[in-house]
Formats: structure tokens, C-alpha cells, sequence
């Protein structure tokens, strides 16, 4: 492997490649140098020609030209500096001071000949005050009779921007030398090259665009002045508007993930213990709110509830009731986030092995004594995670604050305002940040403590079923409340249908068609770069979480848990922090990105990539390690085997993970509302601005077409993955 | 299909694995050094931890040695990657791409090689042939027996002309009796291509019947390299002695070695002329006196080196089996030809002796 051969020929390459580097780089300083001292000799030649005539008027000329020029430091001296009868007539001092420093001596004398001969001299070591970098012009102001010096400016131009660039220039050959390095590195060194490319690429995509944006923002927060400071952590944490919304992020969590769970639970209980029937169509209808896009429910929940809502207003006639707030947000949450905690309680009960119960039953307990003691102690881990899951899922929520708040003050939605409306970047960040506290704790209880307690039975055998675990009564009672609730959901979505269709909703009921032409026309150009940079984003996170699942899964490298986290991070913080550190670490040079689709496709693929990577994982451990191991004996390369034998069998996983991709891109708010722009704008922003200008069936048909396209897209995924459903078989009988 | 054979050299190699949990060394491998020549059969047996998947699957490129080398014909293939050297490996899960059918799996190598359709489908057909599964062809292996899938996964490597045909376990998937079909045909095959073949196993009557030289493993390390005929009648020691067959040891005094190799040993206050013994031993040395159940027989009071009562009595028509328990543990008498002769029955007080030319002196351990 690290013969002595490859290694003097790597070093060898390696020192050619850095010399012929080295000369393109210092070329380009070279002549950006050569431009930038041509352009501050006319730039100080132009001053000097301004100079007043009058010898008595040199006094102020300094002070002027610090106003006409300023950013730049200026000083005139009468005469030739050393010579005979010279004079300070005024300005920045210690510009002065510089040419009198006994080491400076020689160049100074240099400055003063150059000076007697009209010619203007330019300091050759940049100068600094207060840690702005500037170049130091020795300039003569000739006189016109005689032909000599009659006064010489001292003037010291701001090179910032020159240093800067510099420095970028600098930054740029390096990251271009350690990355041939590298790459060359994997191809001579490495025994599967391919593999080391891709790891490459992928720490590369990661440190870019997750660690470095998250860098940005923790940075943000702690410096003030170029200097480490506390003052946005005090400000964010003394200010009682802060603290409100961290109390009502915190408030709703709470109320949202306590209800969420107790209907959770009931769907789980009459799903998975119950012979209830309808079984399917109530998971198919609890399974809409998670996929559906978002402000379609608070949309229609206005449209139920608010002022001019169908039911407040006409049906009950109230007057001052009011949805905005803590309480129509718990509504809006709780129904959208209850199938998260029905679907992890009915993983949990089905993975309970039902003999537990029966043995229960057949030792003469009773029903509700098997419950209590049985079952729901068994389930009692379950029951706490998925209260986690949906707490969390709470405070991260951005869009239905967004506009359903009102008054009440929730963290994710403030530090939007901070950004957007304020403008003070770095308290959005701290806040989106102080949102991350709950979420981590969330996520250690969760890792500390619920995984060990957990008491899942298994058994290994699908456990056979069921003796129904309700009375008839209960049972009644149980249906009766998964049908009013699976009612709701179905009012819900029928209410933002019908939004389509009216004139002027609680005003003018008549039905009219113009609201469709008119959203189609208005979010026209949306829709079409939401679906266009969707589109693009969807086959590379599809690619590259596959890629990322072999890697992760089958070889063996250093750094292989930090890159697993990294490509995990995105997933576990909220949206409006990805958002805020996006635009903070690419609104600037060396990656200008904001204001481009490109941002906006990059932003997709990081937040999609770790449900990608997750399913893909799951996959691979499916699949016998000895069938890709024979592929290779075969003569296989990694990137055959990638394409001819592991794509192929994780088919519905890829296939799965790209239509996720693509519909969760297209429902994005929370990141995303950062980082529009004019030119590329989202069909969800568009939503949220048509609600909020009251236009709500405008709001109403955009919401309609993207639930049909999302519906579209999971019908034809699921198409897709039954016709490779016969491989999974296959490969589990291996 | 027989390309040249070449021969396996493996010099020093070790492979140290740490373990991921504790970070401790695991030296699966340890120095092993041996030869394998062009176009023989030689089996790795060792129970299982031994280090012989480790030793093969170092061959075969899918892990790196910590040390040493390994040579295929004249060329060290020690880094290279599998789809660089050239082995074909039947895995012990035999590895079948469930998405192809058997023609497209028989047929993968040779697509990666990129020869001409005609070619692929000319060797794919007579690969399969040799196998007996032309009528199969187009099965999803699936939809395979065991045996079926055996033989895919055998003609799927033989097909690509192998320099070296590496067997991981083939046939411990397999019920008894398919596995002594499995196992002639797969002699029977190697033995027709002459390609040299590595074997992987941990059943000795496999190692035994099927190479044409065992190695013997154990705890990472080679034990002994010989013919079938080498490790079962003159194994080097106790573990290698009972390892690849039924025997009974019995604690001995050697006295001093003979001119012609017979080792003078005391054995139960009798003197023994012992047919053979390990190298290295000298008189004083605590040793043991190793007898195969074919050379022991029951004897008169006076001849006997053990004796106990019999515990069981299995009848196994060509000879009886006696298991008689005695000082030096339980010991297997296996009495040939029975009929007319007295066995003796459960309860019974026996002598146990032995042929001293068939027995041979181990160091004790």
C-alpha cells in the first residue's frame, strides 16, 4: 500500500502541482497588484492636481480631501519632506510619524528624491491603523511655475479590499492543493479508490454546507466587533420578549405533544388491540396531515374559525372570537402532529407480543386490569417517545405560527421577524439557537433514558392475534372517537376545496371559478421553479443518500461517526436555524449562493439527505454483505457494484427516499422562506402571502394543487415499489 | 475452461483486528506461512474462531494483512483489491444476485470483463452444464433448492476461469446427504479443471475426503500441514489428534526413543514399544500415548494398559462400538467383525489394550 515508490512519486506530483499553483496564483497577485498600484497613482495624482493654489489654503486641504475621500487618512507637508524649509501644514499626524521612524530612514529619504522629482512614491510596506490595512502614497504637488515640489501629500488609501482579496486568493490555492491532495492521495494509496471519492465528497458537501453555515451562526453570536463577546447571549436572554417566546414555544410543545399522544395512543389502542373496523382508511387518513403540505390546515382552520369564519361567524354568530393564539395553534398542531405519535405508539403495540395479554386474560384479569398492568406499562417507553417526537416537532414548527399566532410569540417564528423584519441577524440566530436547547434535551432523555427502560417484547415471530383487548363499550366508545376526529380531518381538508370555489369567503358565498385562473396565473412562475428546483434536487439527495448508505454501512474508514452525524444534523435542528446559518455563511464571499436556485437546491439536499440515508441504511442491512463481496471477486468495481447490484436492490428504499425528497422540497417553509428570492420564489411562500392578505382562495386552489401533486407523487412511488416488492422477498430468503 | 495452475504462497501473515468495543487486539491470524501447489485441493479445517475464513478471505482480497505477504503464482497480491486478482470465491451464504436469474448470474463476470455476447453465452451454457443445471437457466435463484444454489454459486465462479477457487464453507448449508454429493462433485470438478482450490471447513470428514492436504488451525495459528493420511495417523499433537478423529489418550512416561522412531513409554505400569512419536521428545518427558478406537481391542487382565466398565454398546453391524469408562476418561473400543464373537455387555468389567505399532507418543498438554 505505502510503498516507497508511491510515495516519492506522490510527493513528486504533489510538489509540481503546488509550484505550477504557486505560479498561477502569484501571477494573479501580481497583476492584480500592478492594476491596483496604477489605479491609486492616478487616483493621487488627480487629488494633487485638486490642490489649492494658494499656498495659505494648504492648511485646510487635508480636511478636505478626508471628506471628499473618505475612509482614507491624509497629511501635507509644505516643501519636500527632509529638506531644507519644509514645514507640516496639517492632517492625520501620525502619517508623519511614519516617515520619521529611525528605521524607516533609508525609505523615507527614498520617498523625499522620488518627491523633488514629481514622482509619486509608494510606500512598499502597507501600513495599519486601527487594524485597517492601507497603502501609504508619498504624492508631490508640483509647482507650476518652477517645476519643483512645491508641497507633498501623504496619503493613506484604505487596502481592505486589496488584503481581502489576497487573502481569498490565498485560501482558494490552498483548498485547491489540499484537495488535489487528497484526491491524488485516494488514487495512488488507496486499494478502492472510488469509495475514498466519494467519502471525499460527501465530507466535502457536509463541512460546506452543514458544519460551516452552523459555524457561522454560533459565531455570530459570539462575536461583536471582531472580538468574543457575550452581549447577544445577555441582550436574548434579559429581554422579556425573548423569554416570552421561548415560554410559548415551550407552552405549546407541551399542550400540543400531551393531546397529540392521548389520540395517538386512542388510534393506536383501537388500531393494533381492537377489532374495530376501517381500519386502513383511518391510517390512510391519519397519515394525511404528516404528508399534506403545510398552511393547507391552518388555512382551513381560518377558514372554520376565524373572523370570518363558516362556523364562528355564520353558524354561531360570534363576534370577537378570536382562533390567533396559543389555542388555535394547539388545534392546528395537534391535528397535524397526532399521526406522528399513532404511528410510533403502533409500531410499539405491535411489537408487544399479544400472548402477554392473552396469558393475562387466561389467569382471569380482567379486561381493564390487563390494560393497566399489561399493557400500558409495556407501552409506557413508547408512550414517552413519541410525546418526545411530537414536543419536538412542536418547537420546530415554523409555518402554521407563522400565521396562526397573532399575539402569542413562539421562538421560531420571532427569530424569523428578528432576520427579516429587524434585520438583527445575530439575534435571529441566538434565538433559532436557544430553540435547539428543549430539542436536545428532548433528544437525550430520549437516548438516556426511554431507550433503556424500553420492555418491547421480541419474540421474533409475528405474534398472531388478537383477542379484542376493549368490551363492546369501550370499543364503541373508542370507534366513535377515531371517527369524530377522522371526521375533522376530512372536514378540514373538504374546507380548503371549497375555498376554491367561493367568491369571498364569509362574505360572499356564490361559487365562482375566477379564484383558479387567478392563482394559477399569479403562482404561475412559483410553481414552476418549486417544481423545477424540487426536480433537481430530488435525483441527486436520491444519489447521494444511497451512496452515503454503502459508505456508512459497508466500509471502514477514520472520521466515519463525525461524517454520519454531520449528513444527521440537519434532520434533528429546526428549519429556521438552517435557514439563518445559511444565509449568514452564504451571503459572502468565497460562496456567494444566496439569491441563486442553487442555494435553494443545496438547502433541499441537506435536509433530505439523512431520511434518504436512513432508509437506505435499513435497506442495506438487509442485504447479504456477500453478494456485493462476490461482485467484486467477480472483477467489479465499487461504482459496478453500486450501480448493477446494490441500486438494484434497494430499489424502494431509493425510489422512496427520492419522492420524499421531492414532495417534502416542495412543502418546505421553514429554511426555505430565508432564502428566496425574486427570481426563484416557492409555492409555499406563495400560500403564506396570499393568506395574509386575506386572499384565502387564492390561498385555498395553490394548496389544492399541491396537495394533488403530493398525493400524485406518493400514488406513483408506491406503483413503483410494488413491482420490485418480489426482490425483497427474494433477498430476505437468501 | 482450465487455465494455467498456478501456485498460493502465504509467507508471515497476520491479521490483527481490533475490537471495536474494547479496542483490544484480536490476532485472528498469526504468522501463517504455507505453499499451495498448481492444481491441488487444500483444505483450512479448525473449529470455529480459528482464524480459516480470516486466511481465506485475506486471499481473496476482501481483508488487508497486518503483516506478511501473499502470492499468486509469481505476482504478491497482498493490496490489491478483489476485482484486481484472480480469485473466485463460493461464499458460505453463496452471495447469488436475487435480481438476476441464473444465466445472468453465471454471466456477471464475464459482462464486467466485457467479451463478446456470443462468448458469455457459449461459456455461461457449457459452465452449466458441468454443473447440471442447463434446464435452470433462466430461474430466479430464489426459486432454487440449496444444492441448486450451491451449484450456481460454484459455476458462477468456475466460469471466469480463476487462477484460484477459494471455498468458504460451501456446504454447511446443506442436509447430510446433499452434502456428500456436493462434496465428490465438487472433487470431481477441481480435480477435471486442475485448478488450485483453497477449502474452507470445520468438518473433518470433509477436510479428509475431499484434499489432497489439510491445514489445521487453531486460535489463529497452523497446527500442521499434511495429507488427510499425515494428520489422522501422525498428528503432531492432542488437539490435532482429536480434532480430525475419535481417540483416547493415555497418560504415559517416556523412557527414551529407539533407533527406528519407536518411543519405550511406560502406560499404566506396562512397558510399551509405541509405534511412533512426535518430534522434539525426550526421555523424562510427560507425555501421552494416542490410540485411534480401531487400534485398541479388549485383552486379558495381564496385557492391559487401562481398564473400566462399560457404559454403552452400540451396534453398528460391521463392528461394535464399546464406550468404557476408565482413568484416562471415556474411551471408544471398537471391536470389527462381531458376529460369534462375546461383546460384553453394560456394567461389565473390561481390559482395554492396544496394537503398540498403530499408537504413537504426543507431548501432554
Amino acid at each position: 500500500m505505502f510503498t516507497k515508490k508511491k510515495l516519492i512519486v506522490f510527493a513528486v506530483v504533489c510538489a509540481i502541482f503546488a509550484a505550477g499553483e504557486y505560479w498561477i496564483f502569484s501571477t494573479l497577485q501580481n497583476t492584480f497588484e500592478k492594476n491596483s498600484v496604477k489605479e491609486m497613482t492616478s487616483l493621487v495624482r488627480a487629488m494633487t492636481a485638486s490642490a489649492p493654489k494658494d499656498d495659505e489654503d494648504l492648511a485646510d486641504w487635508s480636511g478636505q480631501l478626508a471628506g471628499t475621500y473618505a475612509g482614507n487618512r491624509f497629511f501635507v507637508i509644505r516643501g519636500v519632506p527632509g529638506e531644507e524649509g519644509s514645514e507640516s501644514v496639517g492632517g492625520d499626524s501620525a502619517l508623519f510619524d511614519i516617515l520619521g521612524l529611525p528605521a524607516n530612514a533609508a525609505t523615507a529619504e527614498h520617498a523625499a528624491e522620488s518627491v523633488s522629482y514629481l514622482e509619486v512614491f509608494r510606500w512598499p510596506e502597507k501600513v495599519s491603523f486601527s487594524g485597517v490595512p492601507y497603502t501609504l502614497m508619498v504624492a508631490p504637488v508640483p509647482d507650476e511655475e518652477n517645476g519643483s515640489a512645491r508641497a507633498t501629500l501623504l496619503a493613506a488609501l484604505d487596502s481592505s479590499g486589496y488584503v481581502a482579496y489576497g487573502r481569498l486568493v490565498q485560501t482558494l490555492a490552498l483548498v485547491a492543493f489540499v484537495l488535489f491532495a487528497l484526491g491524488f492521495g485516494i488514487a495512488t494509496f488507496s486499494r478502492d479508490p472510488i469509495s475514498g471519492y466519494a467519502i471525499l465528497v460527501l465530507s466535502a458537501v457536509v463541512v460546506a454546507f452543514v458544519a460551516y453555515p452552523l459555524f457561522e451562526a454560533v459565531r455570530l453570536t459570539l462575536v461583536r466587533e471582531g472580538r468574543f463577546s457575550l452581549d447577544v447571549w445577555k441582550t436574548i436572554l434579559s429581554n422579556r420578549q425573548y423569554l416570552q417566546a421561548l415560554w410559548g414555544s415551550v407552552q405549546l410543545g407541551i399542550v400540543t405533544a400531551t393531546i397529540s399522544t392521548f389520540i395517538g395512543f386512542m388510534y393506536a389502542f383501537a388500531v393494533a388491540r381492537t377489532s374495530m373496523k376501517g381500519k386502513k382508511l383511518v391510517t390512510a387518513l391519519a397519515t394525511m396531515p404528516v404528508i399534506s403540505p403545510p398552511f393547507s390546515l391552518t388555512l382551513s382552520i381560518i377558514l372554520l374559525f376565524g373572523k370570518n369564519g363558516i362556523i364562528t361567524k355564520q353558524l354561531l354568530g360570534l363576534q370577537n372570537f378570536n382562533i390567533y393564539g396559543l389555542g388555535g395553534l394547539a388545534l392546528v398542531q395537534t391535528i397535524s402532529m397526532f399521526p406522528i405519535a399513532f404511528l410510533t405508539m403502533q409500531g410499539v403495540l405491535q411489537a408487544i407480543d399479544s400472548t402477554l395479554e392473552d396469558a393475562s386474560l387466561d389467569l382471569n384479569a380482567s379486561r381493564w386490569h390487563t390494560f393497566s398492568h399489561v399493557t400500558l406499562p409495556l407501552a409506557a417507553p413508547g408512550l414517552l417517545s413519541s410525546w418526545l417526537l411530537v414536543f419536538t416537532n412542536s418547537l420546530a414548527d415554523f409555518a402554521n405560527p407563522l400565521l396562526l399566532s397573532g399575539s402569542y410569540h413562539v421562538l421560531s417564528v420571532e427569530s424569523y421577524i428578528e432576520v427579516t423584519g429587524m434585520s438583527r441577524l445575530n439575534n435571529g440566530a441566538a434565538l433559532s439557537l436557544l430553540l435547539l436547547l428543549p430539542t436536545l434535551t428532548a433528544f437525550l432523555v430520549q437516548r438516556r433514558w426511554v431507550s433503556k427502560k424500553s420492555f418491547v417484547v421480541v419474540t421474533g415471530k409475528p405474534s398472531t392475534r388478537l383477542s379484542d383487548l376493549a368490551s363492546p363499550g369501550a370499543r364503541r366508545a373508542l370507534t366513535g372517537f377515531v371517527a369524530v376526529v377522522s371526521g375533522l380531518i376530512v372536514g378540514l381538508y373538504a374546507t380548503i376545496v371549497a375555498g376554491c370555489f367561493v367568491k369571498n369567503w364569509g362574505i360572499d358565498y356564490s361559487f365562482t371559478l375566477v379564484n383558479i385562473g387567478e392563482a394559477l396565473t399569479r403562482g404561475r412562475q412559483a410553481l414552476v421553479s418549486t417544481i423545477t428546483l424540487a426536480g433537481i434536487a430530488t435525483p441527486i439527495a436520491g444519489i447521494l443518500s444511497m451512496v452515503a448508505a454503502v459508505i456508512l454501512v459497508r466500509k471502514k474508514f477514520p472520521g466515519k461517526r463525525i461524517l454520519e452525524s454531520l449528513i444527521m444534523t440537519p434532520f434533528a435542528i429546526p428549519g429556521t436555524l438552517v435557514g439563518i446559518s445559511f444565509i449568514l455563511a452564504f451571503n459572502k464571499p468565497p460562496l456567494l449562493l444566496v439569491g441563486t436556485g442553487a442555494v435553494l437546491v443545496i438547502n433541499y439536499v441537506i435536509r433530505e439527505l439523512p431520511v434518504g440515508l436512513e432508509g437506505g441504511v435499513a435497506a442495506l442491512r438487509q442485504i447479504d454483505p456477500s453478494i456485493e463481496e462476490a461482485a467484486a471477486d467477480l472483477g467489479a468495481d465499487q461504482a459496478t457494484i453500486f450501480r448493477t447490484i446494490i441500486l438494484p436492490l434497494i430499489r424502494p428504499a431509493f425510489i422512496s427516499s427520492m419522492s420524499y425528497t421531492f414532495v417534502r422540497s416542495m412543502t418546505a417553509v421553514s429554511a426555505i422562506i430565508f432564502l428566496i428570492s425574486a427570481r426563484w420564489y416557492h409555492i409555499t411562500i406563495q400560500i403564506y402571502n396570499f393568506s395574509e392578505n386575506l386572499r384565502f382562495g387564492l390561498a385555498s386552489v395553490l394548496s389544492t394543487t399541491l396537495i394533488i401533486i403530493v398525493l400524485a407523487v406518493f400514488g406513483l412511488m408506491r406503483l413503483l415499489v410494488r413491482q420490485s416488492e418480489f426482490l425483497e422477498k427474494t433477498v430476505t430468503t437468501q | 475452461m482450465a487455465a494455467k495452475s498456478v501456485p498460493v504462497t502465504l509467507s508471515s501473515v497476520t491479521k490483527i483486528f481490533r475490537d471495536p468495543k474494547t479496542r483490544a487486539e484480536v490476532h485472528a491470524v498469526e504468522n501463517a506461512n504455507f505453499d499451495v501447489k498448481p492444481g491441488e485441493l487444500v483444505t483450512l479445517l479448525g473449529p470455529s474462531g480459528c482464524g480459516k475464513t480470516t486466511t481465506l478471505r485475506m486471499i481473496g482480497g476482501f481483508e488487508l494483512p497486518t503483516k506478511g505477504r501473499i502470492l499468486i503464482g509469481d505476482s504478491d497480491v497482498t493490496f490489491l483489491p478483489p476485482n484486481g486478482r484472480q480469485t473466485a470465491t463460493v461464499f458460505q451464504s453463496y452471495g447469488l444476485f436475487p435480481h438476476m436469474d441464473v444465466f445472468d448470474n453465471i454471466a456477471y463476470g464475464l459482462r464486467i470483463r466485457k467479451l463478446p455476447q456470443s462468448e458469455i453465452k457459449e461459456r455461461v451454457e457449457a459452465v452449466l452444464e458441468l454443473v447440471g443445471l442447463s434446464d435452470l437457466a433462466r430461474r430466479a435463484p430464489g426459486r432454487l433448492s440449496g444444492g441448486q444454489q450451491q451449484r450456481v454459486a460454484l459455476a458462477r465462479s468456475l466460469v471466469v476461469e480463476p487462477q484460484v477457487l477459494l471455498l468458504d464453507e460451501p456446504l454447511s448449508n446443506l442436509d447430510a446427504l446433499l452434502r456428500e454429493q456436493m462434496r465428490v462433485e465438487i472433487r470431481r470438478i477441481q480435480k477435471s479443471l486442475g485448478i488450485t482450490a483453497i477449502y474452507v471447513t470445520h468438518d473433518r470428514i470433509e477436510a479428509m475426503s475431499l484434499s489432497d492436504r489439510v491445514i489445521v488451525m487453531r486460535d489463529g495459528r497452523i497446527q500442521q500441514i499434511g495429507s488427510p493420511g499425515d494428520i489422522y495417523e501422525r498428528p503432531v499433537s492432542m488437539f490435532v489428534a482429536g480434532f480430525v478423529g475419535k481417540v483416547a489418550f493415555f497418560p504415559a512416561q517416556l523412557e527414551g526413543m529407539e533407533a527406528d522412531g519407536r518411543a519405550l513409554c511406560t502406560v499404566g505400569g506396562r512397558q510399551v514399544r509405541a509405534g511412533s512419536a512426535a518430534e522434539g521428545l525426550g526421555a523424562g518427558a510427560r507425555v501421552v500415548v494416542m490410540a485411534r478406537p480401531e487400534s485398541l481391542r479388549l485383552v486379558g487382565r495381564g496385557e492391559a494398559v487401562a481398564t473400566g466398565l462399560v457404559t454403552a454398546r452400540v451396534y453398528l453391524g460391521s463392528s461394535v462400538e464399546i464406550y468404557v469408562k476408565t482413568d484416562a476418561g471415556e474411551i471408544l473400543v471398537q471391536l470389527d467383525d462381531p458376529s460369534g464373537k462375546t461383546i460384553p455387555s453394560e456394567g461389565e468389567t473390561v481390559w482395554i489394550g492396544f496394537d503398540e505399532k498403530l499408537v504413537r507418543v504426543l507431548p501432554a498438554e
